[in-house]
């Protein structure tokens, strides 16, 4: 009798979880013409945590926002060096003689997607208002907003009309909709990069019903009017079909910066004169496995695009500068070798043991101390067991993926010579007795353990005593982050993903007055350096601002302020049957719209 | 009436044990959680930011406050809203639960049955080839881990490199058949792990029973194989049994598996736990905490009353 009841139970509970557990409404796979329908299903290594614009500050929030809300400006989809291009806009910005105030004008006639936040649920006009309305709430102080930085002292009157009680109802100087379809804004100095910052998710168009609407939870039921709207969404999966108002724009791919050379096997010729999005649907999974990713690539029915992992990659690939894939897998699989625009470096806390504020002789001494650490550390090694040997090595902060980068810059710095680190420590008067104890810090894991032990290595081989050199791990990045926001570390190694390709992006880590909390980690206080920062940070791209920035490089790397860099490089892998050219990165999401599908009746032609 | 009165008593002896629970594990998440203020503020804060994000999570409030809003809280099943996605929580819960149930629950059950079919077989033919065999195969099954378990289980059954007649990843379920397809492979990892715990443990349990002398009456006047091992055997083990199952429920509705999730792409609940700890997303965490031990709370009871239905020499008072 009660084996019956237990069993009776047990099914009972199953039907009911399995009712609940239900997916909706299953997805059509054929359209009204009978036709199968075109899925593209991407992949990525991590999931986004929320979906509203003003915190979409990592890659994989990023990518959802753009797909489905609306920025400016975007880039030209295939050109490198990158090329800002109107998106919402209907034009580049027009600028006024002193660089102080902008004008952009809008498209009209976008409409914001179909939802139950607008009266009768249909989408209303996206007008200038929304703009306003979208970037003054990166500066109301309840929307933890990620992304005010940007901004901050930047436009006239914003960060004073947050501090004030952020009311919406009160204009602000500087930021205003001049009519329905032009924005002006007003800067409290030149701010050559503003444009920049309306390509990022930071700045989406979001209409101020769908917040009313859904409060906090706008985090989760985005409304905006970019090529996709949201379907489904879970820390594992996020699926979209293509936004029915989406405005026809047909794709130029000449003014795209199409190359036949670069681009032609990848097919991306077919989408050329098509109005974007081309799939019917797209759904995104979100990995933190990376076994369970590859399987998953691999296996063919499932997801379509990802990057070898790093355990696969010597299994993959046959060459790797240039990255070269094994043919069976180049038979099966599209693939580009993609440097990102980050560097990866340890940072040295100048505020601490390894500083340079006390007295002179003391300060030449960290100096040489920090050089022969620099000297110390072997960045081919690091570059072989961490990626694969495939990441570029550079001098300096500035990245090869923007066009301020010296290709010609002395090497000296990522040149590893462990006798001369020897022999600068020996010059300055250090011995094992009388160097620092130092704290590296790293957060949790094993890849940030491993690479923190092989800091320690190279130390050591130079003569750190190992109890010297202590490693500390944090639960979280945000553990880690509040360390070294608090000066609490001498060391640690970090990481920048540059928002957008201009240099000034990383040479504001080393920007005095942005010492810590701020972003200048590692407290660096040069007023020659900050006035070239200063000089620069006004200037309009030419010739000029490239060498200052270049000189600034020099000046980081010769007072040893870390140790840098690399970026790293992945070798993406798409099936066949996807057209695309991604690009992770700088161009963040916004890629994905131009994907097709080709289907076996279909082939690409939408 | 005598079982109502129990349960009101148990529920109200049940509170210590749900302020001890939640006091332990709010310690433990407040001092030596992550600090969520550092994730949530941007690239280049100020120091006005970093203290409005504080103040925001409740960070600047003593202690006793926060424990008390945590107590408020689960009083009123209302824990407010993820401090990463910004959903709310018991949005968050009334979604994935019911995934997570319906992901482990058939491994819950098939491991169960099997284990205790394994084991009376085993107690059955005791020192013998068949029980050595059953024991063999139960210690492999407890030495490997689950993650092996589970990357094994992929490859073979869904990937390229194997089988790849089920899927690596997903849970687009809208009828019986997309179930059975999503999840087989889970439950077969589920199984696998679960299926040499359960077996020596309910082996312990019979073969205790089977030296019982009533075992060895009923043997004596003859009664089959079959009715002595349900009838006689099975039946008398039941409070152990029971006791077992009943406590794994509360891990298994509220924790799901965060690793069988994690790997197979399910929006359970066990993925969104494990999100949460990875973050320090402390709304999730105190609200899984909180449930799971009012929920072992309410297993208590449920078990006490079942030994009663088992065995009616049981007394609830």
């Amino acid at each position: 009798m009660l084996i019956a009841r237990l069993r009776v139970a047990a099914l009972a509970a199953l039907v009911a979880a399995l009712t609940a557990a239900c997916s909706g409404e299953r997805a059509p796979t054929t359209g009204a013409d009978g036709k199968p329908l075109k899925v593209y299903r991407h992949s990525e290594d991590g999931s986004p945590t929320t979906l509203d614009p003003v915190q979409a500050a990592i890659t994989y929030s990023n990518l959802v926002v753009v797909n489905v809300y609306d920025t400016l400006y975007t880039y030209k989809y295939l050109k490198r060096p990158y090329e800002l291009k109107p998106n919402l806009a209907t034009s580049l910005p027009t600028v006024s003689d002193d660089g102080l105030t902008y004008t952009f004008k809008i498209k009209p006639g976008v409409e914001y997607t179909d939802d139950e936040a607008f009266p009768d649920g249909k989408g209303r006009e996206v007008v200038a208002e929304d703009f306003v309305y979208s970037i003054k709430r990166h500066f109301d102080p309840a929307n933890r907003s990620q992304g005010s930085w940007l901004w901050t002292n930047k436009i006239v009157g914003l960060d004073d009309w947050g501090k004030n009680g952020a009311d919406y109802a009160k204009p602000v100087e500087g930021l205003k909709a001049l009519d329905d379809y032009t924005i002006q804004i007003t800067l409290n100095k030149p701010f050559p990069q503003l444009p920049y910052t309306f390509a990022m998710g930071f700045s989406a168009f979001v209409p101020k019903e769908a917040v009313d609407h859904y409060g906090r939870e706008i985090s989760v039921n985005p409304v905006g009017s970019g090529p996709f709207k949201l379907e489904r969404f879970s820390t594992a999966k996020a699926v979209f079909v293509p936004n029915p108002k989406f405005r026809q724009e047909p794709v130029d791919l000449e003014y795209e910066g199409y190359d036949p050379a670069i681009h032609g096997e990848f097919g991306v010729a077919a989408i050329d004169g098509r109005s974007p999005p081309f799939v019917d649907r797209m759904e995104i999974d979100f990995f933190t496995e990376t076994a369970s990713r590859w399987a998953s690539f691999t296996k063919g029915s499932e997801v379509q695009w990802t990057w070898a992992p790093v355990e696969q990659v010597d299994a993959v690939v046959k060459n790797k500068q240039p990255i070269v894939l094994k043919d069976e897998y180049a038979e099966k699989y599209h693939y580009t070798g993609d440097s990102e625009p980050a560097v990866v470096y340890a940072y040295f806390n100048m505020d601490g043991v390894l500083g340079d504020d006390g007295p002179p002789e003391q300060d030449a001494k960290n100096k040489a101390l920090r050089c022969a650490m620099v000297k110390a550390f072997d960045w081919q090694e690091r570059n072989d067991r961490f990626y694969n040997g495939i990441g570029a090595i550079y001098p300096g902060i500035i990245p090869p993926a923007v066009p301020e980068f010296d290709p010609n810059m002395d090497r000296w710095s990522v040149t590893h010579d462990l006798e001369e680190a020897k022999q600068i420590l020996a010059d300055a008067g250090w011995t094992p007795e009388t160097l620092p104890k130092l704290t590296y810090g790293h957060s949790a894991g094993v890849t940030q353990r491993q690479i923190g032990e092989l800091t320690r290595g190279f130390m050591t081989a130079m003569g750190w005593p190992i109890e010297k050199f202590e490693l500390k791990s944090y639960a979280t990045f945000g553990d880690f982050n509040r360390a070294i926001k608090n000066s609490q570390l001498d060391m640690g190694g970090l990481a920048w993903q540059l928002d957008y390709p201009d240099a000034e992006n990383v040479l504001q880590l080393f920007y005095g007055p942005y010492e810590t909390p701020g972003s200048n980690n590692a407290n660096y206080k040069n007023p020659e350096y900050d006035a070239l920062y200063e000089k620069t940070s006004v200037m309009q791209p030419s010739a000029e601002r490239t060498k200052l920035y270049r000189k600034m490089n020099q000046m980081i790397v010769d007072d040893c302020v870390q140790i840098m860099g690399l970026s790293r490089t992945r070798a993406y892998m798409w099936h066949k049957d996807v057209i695309g050219y991604p690009d992770r990165h700088i161009l963040g999401g916004q890629w994905i719209r131009y994907v097709d599908v080709k289907t076996p009746e279909a082939g690409s032609e939408g | 009436m005598e079982t109502l009165q129990y349960s009101l008593r148990k529920l109200i002896t049940g509170i210590p044990l749900i302020l001890g629970v939640t006091f332990i594990s709010f310690v433990l998440m407040v001092y030596f959680g992550p600090d969520k203020t550092y994730e949530l503020v941007g690239k280049n804060p100020t120091q006005e930011q970093i203290d409005q994000v504080r103040e925001q999570l409740g960070y600047d409030k003593p202690f006793f406050v926060r424990y008390g809003d945590y107590l408020g809280e689960l009083a009123t099943l209302d824990f407010g809203y993820s401090d990463s996605t910004g959903e709310r929580v018991s949005r968050i819960l009334v979604r994935t639960i019911p995934i997570s149930l319906a992901l482990t629950l058939p491994g819950f059950i098939i491991g169960n049955v099997l284990g205790i079919v394994l084991a009376l077989i085993a107690g059955f033919f005791r020192g013998g080839l068949i029980d050595k065999g059953i024991m063999a195969f139960a210690v492999i099954g407890m030495s490997i881990s689950f993650l092996i378990i589970i990357i094994a289980s992929q490859l073979f059954f869904s990937s390229s490199y194997g089988l790849n007649i089920f899927p690596v990843r997903g849970w687009e379920v809208y009828n019986f058949a997309d179930y059975l397809y999503y999840v087989t492979v889970p439950t077969f990892a589920i199984v696998f792990v679960s299926l040499g715990y359960n077996t020596r443990f309910y082996r312990a349990v019979i073969v205790e029973e089977m030296n019982r002398d009533h075992v060895r009456t009923a043997r004596a006047f003859g009664t089959p194989p079959g009715a002595l091992l349900f009838k006689n055997i099975l039946r008398n083990a039941a409070i152990p049994i029971v006791t077992r199952i009943m406590f794994s429920i509360p891990l298994v509705v509220i924790s799901g598996s965060l690793l069988i999730e994690s790997y197979f792409g399910i929006p359970g609940v066990g993925k969104v736990t494990f999100d949460a700890i990875t973050t320090g997303d402390q709304p999730i965490l105190k609200a899984v905490v909180g449930l799971t031990a009012a929920l072992f709370v309410v297993t208590l009871i449920a078990t006490d009353i079942m030994y009663k239905l088992i065995d009616p020499r049981v007394s609830l008072k």
